[in-house]
């Protein structure tokens, strides 16, 4: 049987399961659907513009899109425009190829009320423009669906907008600032020539002129930022890099002017151009790397539930967080993550509470027992009595001390900044004693003043301005080839001073979930039972034995079950064969009235048959592979090593012995660590800290360098400065490696700089510097610098 | 004379190209460089059907004005 195309998703079946529909072929209902609306609506061209693509056959089921007009919904992705129009941004799925975009754009365009829709095609991200009086969010949705994709929504964050908006900004300045250097440097070329051949005046006036034009739109439009730098310096009463720069070429470009006017000697314009242009090159690759604490707040909150289900009489309804009083019946259901304070009322069910504890097991709730918001029901529905409003809540106080610790990050004063600014100063400081000396010994005005601008032009900021930034970049390519993030470049400098390094246990040293580690088997019995047992459970002890047992059975053939069912924080029954199951803790067993000896400090799983006792299982949470000689790599780099935990100091204490650590805190709340490392502040430790849950959280917004495991919490991620995406101890020894060698490298950077200019400055003053040497050595030390870093990306690949 | 040639020709030239860096500007202010793989493709789709497009696009916008 022939294979025919589907003549909407282009895949190719035998004709004889194709739904015929006159002359086409469709694989799928749901192709002839688009297919024909796409046709009704003038369309059908995007199929001659998709090529050679297939597509993905629609899927049916969606959530209801009405979920899209929900005032939550609004409230939370939903922006307004200045003129009244409401903007969403969506993630389009199932574009793949550029005519998927165009459809999009398309079918979006036809509608009444959409103003703008915008796609790009890179990330599938989708920004729209409408009238929400005449039209539906949702009705755009459905449309989006009927043609095939499907959208959901997801924050542009302010830190997005604001970053894209910067980053525009300065492309538009650097697009102008190379446009008129790299023109000046053609007319730089007549300029040299007659420097050295002879030129008459009335040419050199006319390419002077030339250079006039195009240097006033650097200065002033690309070199704006420098004016505003330094006038923003000045008012916090310090002299900045940006002082230095604005003067020096502010200087040369009115000395220049004066020059072309009276038409003797040479005018400057073209450095005024070069040092604007590569200092803005310099600042722009710090722009890149640099992310702002504000924005980190905002996504935090929007973890924090913002709508609770409470019971009023017979009807269940949702009402805002701060609406709740104490004493509200609120409804949670499984997988439903609280957000205020209370207690049980009625229903049972674990919760994970790992999240603010760090203890790794689901914690059991019954009638009484307390609930502490920012948990996540697994598997309970319970009602319970809320005891405290939201703003007292556990979450919300801890929302608060996070932004307070947010606030008061300490900062560790950069060297560049540092240096540069006593740079800036020696060297304004020297520019008017050469000019006065050269005046009152006696030269004419204009020979000192000229030879008092060399010595700013000369002190050459390029080579300075593009020291850290370019060994920045470096460091963080290098870093992002193994996994390891840094969100900003300052924070690698940071890092390489760190004498501290803090460890959360559970998640960041452990793999954070029991494993087998010892089996003890008494009677031989059916592998296959005891797996399919596990496998109904999603308790991470089942899970871990389910995973034991996939790793060390050859084969498990898939049993069959009979009355499996979960007894809470016991473990699971069931029948199979006509004999009764039960794996679970030493509760259980008890129950069945077996004795066993639970006395261990890891978790024991027991497993019976017909009240049995057939197999015990040993698990507990191990260490991360090589742990202990990464641990042992960053005592040796001379880092005090430390590990903080909330669980108890018997687990610790084994854990910290296995990998090497000395120095352990156990049993810690989130304050106590953060506590802990104010303690270490206050000592002159600048430290690390590395986490990855929301019981980290405070200590991590209180550390100098916050360093997140990749499949951490969000919000952990979020807080953090530096990101492991794959979770290892070793990247985290490789990560102190590298920010230790990029500092090198910058301090590397800045002495091949300062030795440059301890070399030409001098030079400058005694008024040697003629235009040509100026130019040469401007350059020459750029790259230089440039050169060096790249030396190390190199030798480090 | 010679001169006056020198300097028409560097005017004209740099007219030329600051024409040039206008509409680069404009394009990046425009966010038509935003998306690189989309740019590529740009060129696929510029026939009637889309220059129609546009210019309703725009009337809408024009269209809708807030009291």
């Amino acid at each position: 049987m022939s294979k025919v195309k589907c003549d909407h998703c282009h895949l190719e079946f035998s004709d004889d399961v194709m739904i015929h529909d006159g002359e086409y072929r469709f694989c799928c209902n749901g192709c002839r659907g688009i297919f024909h609306l796409l046709k009704d609506e003038g369309l059908e061209s995007f199929y001659s513009k998709m090529g050679d693509t297939t597509l993905a056959p629609p899927t049916e089921q969606f959530e209801a899109s009405t979920n899209f007009d929900t005032p939550a919904f609004h409230e939370r992705f939903v922006t307004t425009t200045n003129e009244g129009l409401s903007q969403v941004s969506l993630v389009i799925e199932g574009i793949h190829c550029a005519a998927c975009v165009w459809l999009n754009e398309k079918a979006l365009h036809k509608m009444d009320g959409v103003i703008e829709a915008h796609i790009n095609y890179t990330n599938n991200k989708a920004r729209i423009t409408w009238n929400s009086q005449t039209l539906q969010l949702s009705a755009i949705i459905d449309m989006i669906r009927a043609i095939g994709y499907n959208a959901f929504p997801y924050d542009a964050s302010l830190q997005e907008i604001r970053a894209n908006k910067e980053r525009k900004e300065y492309y538009l300045r650097m697009a102008v600032a190379t446009f008129a250097t790299m023109n000046m440097m053609w007319i730089a070329v007549a300029q040299y020539a007659g420097y050295f051949s002879g030129i008459t005046q009335e040419i050199k006036t006319i390419l002077n002129i030339a250079e006039w034009v195009l240097a006033t739109p650097v200065l002033f439009y690309s070199g704006w930022i420098f004016y505003r730098g330094a006038y923003y310096g000045l008012r916090n009463k310090s002299i900045t890099m940006d002082l230095l720069v604005v003067t020096g070429s502010s200087l040369a470009y009115l000395y220049s002017i004066y020059i072309t006017v009276f038409e003797k000697g040479e005018a400057y314009f073209d450095s005024v151009a070069m040092i604007i242009t590569f200092v803005l090159f310099g600042k722009f690759l710090e722009v890149l790397s640099r992310k702002n604490a504000a924005d980190t707040l905002d996504i935090i909150g929007k973890h924090i539930p913002r709508e609770v289900s409470i019971v009023d009489g017979e009807s269940i309804r949702s009402v805002d967080v701060n609406e709740v009083k104490e004493g509200d019946v609120i409804v949670i259901r499984s997988g439903e993550r609280s957000a205020i304070d209370g207690e049980v009322i009625s229903g049972e069910g674990s919760f994970d509470e790992s999240n603010l504890t760090g203890e790794s097991e689901p914690i059991f709730k019954r009638i009484g027992d307390k609930i502490i918001s920012g948990t996540t029901s697994i598997d309970a529905l319970i009602h319970y009595r809320a005891t405290k409003d939201f703003a007292h809540s556990t979450l919300s106080n801890l929302v608060n001390l996070l932004e307070n610790a947010m606030a008061q990050k300490p900062s560790i004063e950069q060297l560049a900044n540092r240096l540069s600014q006593h740079f800036s100063s020696t060297i304004l400081f020297l520019a008017i004693a050469t000019f006065w000396t050269w005046y009152f010994w006696p030269h004419s005005f204009d020979r000192s003043l000229m030879v008092g601008i060399s010595v700013i032009i000369i002190a050459c900021p390029c080579a300075l301005a593009l020291a850290t930034p370019v060994a920045t970049l470096v460091g963080l390519a290098l870093g992002a080839k193994r996994g390891i993030l840094f969100k900003s470049a300052a924070q690698i400098e940071t890092m390489a001073k760190a004498t501290m390094v803090v460890l959360d246990k559970t998640g960041t040293i452990t793999q954070g979930r029991p494993e087998v580690v010892y089996t003890t088997i008494h009677e031989p019995f059916d592998a296959g039972a005891l797996h399919t047992l596990v496998s109904s459970s999603k308790h991470p002890i089942s899970r871990g034995v389910m995973e034991y047992l996939d790793r060390t059975e050859a084969s498990i053939d898939a049993a069959s079950i009979e009355e499996a069912r979960e007894i809470p924080a016991r473990g699971m029954l069931g029948r199979h064969n006509g004999s009764m199951i039960a794996g679970g803790n030493a509760l259980l067993m008890e129950e069945l009235g077996l004795s066993v000896d639970s006395v261990s400090d890891k978790s024991l799983f027991y497993y019976a048959v017909d009240n049995r006792l057939v197999a015990t299982y040993e698990l507990r949470d191990l260490p991360k592979e090589k742990a202990y000689e990464s641990i042992a790599s960053l005592k040796k780099s001379n880092l005090r090593v430390v590990m903080l935990t909330g669980d108890h100091d018997l687990a610790a204490n084994r854990v910290a012995k296995e990998v090497g650590i000395d120095e352990v805190h156990a049993h810690l709340t989130p304050e106590g660590k953060a506590a802990f490392i104010d303690q270490a502040h206050s000592e002159g430790h600048i430290v690390v800290m590395a986490g990855d849950g929301v019981n980290d959280l405070l200590a991590l917004a209180a550390s100098d360098i916050a360093i997140a495991m990749g499949n951490g919490s969000d919000i952990a991620i979020e807080v953090s400065d530096v990101v492991l995406m794959n979770d290892s101890l070793t990247s985290l020894a490789e990560a102190f490696g590298i920010s230790r060698k990029t500092y090198g490298l910058i301090k590397q950077n800045l002495g091949i700089s300062l030795v440059y200019n301890s070399i030409t400055i001098p030079l400058a003053m005694m008024g040697y510097v003629i235009p040509l040497i100026a130019a040469i050595s401007m350059s020459f030390s750029s790259l230089l610098v440039v050169g060096n870093s790249m030396r190390v990306r190199w030798m480090y690949k | 004379m010679d001169s006056w040639v020198i300097a028409m020709m560097l005017g004209a030239s740099l007219f030329l190209g600051a024409i040039a860096l206008a509409a680069f500007l404009w394009g990046i202010k425009n966010g038509q460089f935003d998306d690189e793989t989309k740019m590529m493709n740009q060129v696929q789709y510029d026939d009637e059907h889309e220059l129609n497009d546009a210019a309703n696009q725009q009337r809408k916008k024009e269209e809708y004005r807030p009291e």
